[in-house]
């Protein structure tokens, strides 16, 4: 039976629309969207969580699509007719299997345009705007700070931007565009007169970070973090590991500061002595000291000889005072005074869905949605354990692109969970439960596990499910082309 | 899976308000739990029963197509067989469509469902249901009785004076005389039966008085006038469990003057936004929004008034769950009993959830009660053999 509803769901009217939602939500780019189309089943449930964004290319997309379809399904009865009236050898069979065959040779055939508008047009643009940028970027006077790295990138550069913001004239990537193209756009709408530039890499592919650093021309550089990400292109942990450290190359290791709290990260940067590393005890010289955690705020001393800088962070968790400190002790060495770096750090909030705490009828939301890596999952499931609450609930569905060691990545996540010891923990229901199922029992997890198959349905009627005293920590979450 | 039959609606004036406490606080998180197969019993106005998964959506309601709905549909009979089967005729060569129900989840306020009728049928056809029993809501329903009993277990009420309908109809004069001699200014009339505040006036004069019972006994055929508290602090106290041992969220505190009370416009229709009281943090969750929890009371009154809100469930028998409603003195730190709702509306889940109990947590502990109940029920012996019948 549902074999059969997800057979029809191919001819559904609304199936081109289907189609093109499935190319918007993976940003028209071939090989991940005929990847969806490969896995899914029915597509009656694809277009599930959003709707289709009715911009200029959707529509002209779903035009070309429904006339195509239209027209196949046109030859195919003139085909059908043809055999009945004039004897058409096999005319029938021919006409059928067009008829039936649309839905498919549509889904594929509307590639083509993608691909040769990607060739023709997009790249050629694309590699003249970026052959532009190296010139704007090299000519440009400014600090030119890149920010590199398998998580925390997007918060790194938000909280530098945040803090020397307060005393600087500071530039900075928007949002998580962080790929050549986002940078060379970046670099055609700078003035020349900002102080300071702040650059993210948005490393996917061997090779990336050098090329970038090759264009951005960085002067100073921040490595955030090494764990599991992108693995199905970088295939290794050692791999993505030098290639987000050939940044640090380019620098000739002066000037870079990496995460001493990202033990996979460790090997690399211990190859130089020049690269300085911050932690939760200090960054740059300074010392940190005194630091108190709640489910709002995260607060701490800075010292340095008989220097002292008392700071408060709408940031959450103890793995945000090592960059907190790096941002303080890199604004006062770029000029900032001790009192714009307090407010510039009392000014730092969460990035949207990114240990971002709100108030659900009394309980503690911590909405780390947009976290997608092995690393934010130990540093979140850290901050949960730390936390007084009256019950801890965690909610995840796994993390995505974990290429060939999804299995073991997932045990380790349980380990972690588990390791927060939640009263509760609810696992969205898709491939990579099991394995997190068996990593909470390999920890000897005692708490209740729910599995939920509908997440949209869960996130939105979370109030129903939270009282006051609860702290609810939701990790991760998977989009329509991965669930 | 089990089934749980959510009834609401019925021949009430809180007839509405029941709907939303039914759809919204009971049946959104039962479902929710995942746990259940929840089968929604509407009664219309005039007593006819309905049941059917469209009246699970509270469109239907808000929009006004109830009323095609009911025009369209057959009303559902109820077979006691042992425990309660919902039948329906499906319409389709007279074949009828059966329902065993599991718990039954009363969602009715007011008359024939938060009065002990309801419950009466429940315990004969022997299902498990949630809530007060049959004696502990017709009591609680009955602020005559509810007083009377209270004052009996040694808990103070304000002074009070009752009258039947007919009585009223009889010599009113007679007995507006009999409050003035007896009470003092101010009073408050309310209709002995009926909850969510209607049909209650707040009288300071002989006219008023005289007004406030003929809206009084135009709903109800009993009467209560009871004297105004002075320096009156309103607070009222959600309970949950068996009345042996019985479990207090958190006091509320409705954000009123003293010389303001919320009627029924106040409390469902504007958000309680008539009520002006002192500052603190205001419960932005709750059913109706206009409420402080905990209530800012000294602790040894916070104590007082909760000790008091389980005397009085424990002296009701209340099981399941109550909300208790005291008046305080807050210049004397006398705290007096004034009623005792067996259904809170909504069930008060906003101070559950200020308390700790989430909503799906909630109705999954009623639920759990009410099995409970009904195991040591089905444990007690109910017949006794005797030869009386071969004397005869």
């Amino acid at each position: 039976m549902k074999t059969l509803q997800a057979w029809f769901g191919l001819y559904r009217p609304r199936y081109a629309s289907v189609l093109v939602y499935m190319l918007q939500n993976t940003e028209y780019r071939v090989g991940p969207y005929l990847k969806w189309y490969w896995r899914t089943q029915d597509f009656s449930k694809v277009m599930y969580r959003r709707t289709l964004d009715q911009t200029r290319v959707a529509k002209l997309l779903r035009l070309a699509l429904l006339a195509g379809m239209g027209l196949q399904i046109i030859l195919g009865l003139l085909l059908i007719v043809l055999w009945r009236w004039n004897d058409l050898v096999a005319g029938e069979l021919f006409g059928l299997a067009l008829i039936v065959s649309y839905p498919l040779v549509w889904a594929h055939l509307v590639v083509v345009p993608l691909i040769l508008g990607r060739e023709l047009q997009t790249r050629p643009n694309e590699r003249r705007l970026i052959a532009e940028s190296k010139q704007i970027f090299a000519d440009h006077p400014g600090v030119k700070i890149a920010v590199a790295g398998s998580y925390g990138k997007t918060s790194m550069k938000e909280l530098l931007l945040t803090v020397l913001g307060e005393g600087k004239n500071v530039a900075a990537t928007p949002g998580n565009k962080n790929v050549a193209s986002s940078h060379a756009y970046f670099a055609k709408r700078l003035t020349g007169n900002e102080d300071v530039l702040i650059i993210e890499y948005g490393e996917g592919a061997p090779g990336d970070v050098a090329r970038f650093a090759a264009t951005t021309q960085p002067t100073h550089g921040v490595i955030t973090g090494l764990a599991p990400a992108h693995l199905d292109r970088y295939k290794t942990l050692e791999a993505a590991g030098k290639d987000i450290f050939s940044l640090a190359s380019y620098l000739k290791n002066k000037h870079i500061y990496a995460n001493g709290e990202s033990a996979a990260l460790l090997p690399f940067a211990k190859k130089s002595k020049s690269i300085e590393l911050y932690t939760a005890t200090g960054s740059l010289g300074w010392k940190v000291k005194d630091i108190a955690l709640t489910p709002l705020a995260t607060s701490f001393t800075l010292t340095k000889g008989k220097r002292s800088l008392k700071l408060t962070s709408g940031l959450l968790g103890k793995h945000q005072v090592g960059p907190l400190s790096l941002a303080a002790a890199l604004a006062l060495e770029l000029g900032l005074t001790e009192k714009q770096v307090k407010n510039g750090v009392a000014k730092t909030v969460p990035y949207e869905h990114r240990m971002q705490a709100r108030n659900v009828g009394g309980a503690s939301v911590i909405d780390d949605t947009y976290n997608g890596n092995l690393e934010g999952i130990r540093v979140g499931t850290e901050l949960l354990a730390s936390l007084k609450a009256k019950r801890k609930i965690y909610v995840t569905p796994g993390l995505v692109d974990q290429g060939k060691d999804t299995k073991a990545i997932h045990q380790q996540v349980g380990k972690y969970i588990a390791s927060a010891k939640p009263d509760l923990v609810i696992l969205m229901k898709n491939s990579v439960t099991a394995s997190i199922q068996k990593g909470l029992k390999t920890a000897n997890f005692k708490g209740e596990i729910r599995v939920e198959s509908d997440p949209l349905d869960f996130y939105t009627n979370l109030e129903h499910f939270v009282a006051a005293g609860d702290v609810v920590l939701m990790q991760n979450d998977w989009t329509d082309n991965y669930a | 899976m089990k089934t749980i039959a959510v009834i609401f609606g019925g021949r009430s004036t809180e007839h509405d308000v029941s709907i939303v406490t039914a759809i919204a606080s009971i049946i959104k998180p039962l479902e929710l739990t995942k746990e259940y197969r929840v089968e929604p019993i509407y009664i219309a106005r005039d007593g006819a029963w309905y049941w059917d998964p469209k009246l699970k959506d509270i469109k239907l309601f808000t929009s006004g197509d109830i009323d095609d709905f009911i025009r369209r549909s057959h009303p559902v009979s109820v077979q006691f067989d042992g425990g309660m089967t919902l039948v329906k005729s499906s319409g389709i060569a007279g074949r009828k469509q059966l329902k065993q129900i599991d718990v039954v989840f009363p969602a009715m306020h007011g008359t024939y469902g938060e009065d002990g009728s309801l419950m009466g049928l429940l315990e004969m056809a022997g299902v498990p249901y949630v809530g007060c029993g049959v004696a502990a809501s017709a009591i609680a329903m009955d602020k005559v009785l509810a007083k009377q009993l209270a004052v009996g277990c040694g808990i103070a009420t304000s002074k009070f004076l009752a009258f039947s309908k007919a009585e009223l109809e009889r010599d009113s004069a007679k007995i507006v005389k009999q409050i003035k001699s007896d009470l003092a200014f101010p009073l408050f009339v309310k209709p002995a039966h009926l909850g969510s505040s209607i049909g209650i006036s707040r009288v300071v004069n002989e006219a008023e008085l005289r007004n406030g019972l003929e809206v009084a006994a135009h709903y109800d055929n009993s009467v209560i006038v009871e004297e105004a508290v002075q320096n009156l602090i309103e607070v009222t106290l959600p309970i949950m469990g068996f009345a042996d041992d019985p479990k207090p969220a958190l006091l509320e505190q409705p954000m009123t003057k003293p010389e303001d009370f919320f009627d029924f416009e106040t409390k469902y229709m504007q958000g309680g936004k008539k009520g002006k009281g002192k500052g603190g943090q205001k419960n932005g969750g709750g059913a109706q929004g206009y409420s402080q929890i905990p209530a800012d009371l000294p602790p040894a009154l916070y104590a007082k008034a909760e000790a008091t809100g389980l005397a009085v469930y424990k002296a009701l028998g209340c099981s399941g769950t109550a909300r208790v409603d005291m008046l305080i003195d807050s210049k004397s730190g006398e705290v007096y009993f004034n009623e005792v709702n067996p259904l809170p509306g909504g069930l008060y889940a906003h101070n559950w959830k200020a308390a700790g109990i989430s909503s799906v947590d909630l109705v999954q502990k009623l639920i759990g009660l009410a099995e409970d109940r009904a195991r040591h029920t089905q444990q007690l012996t109910t017949s006794f053999s005797t030869n009386y019948l071969k004397q005869f």
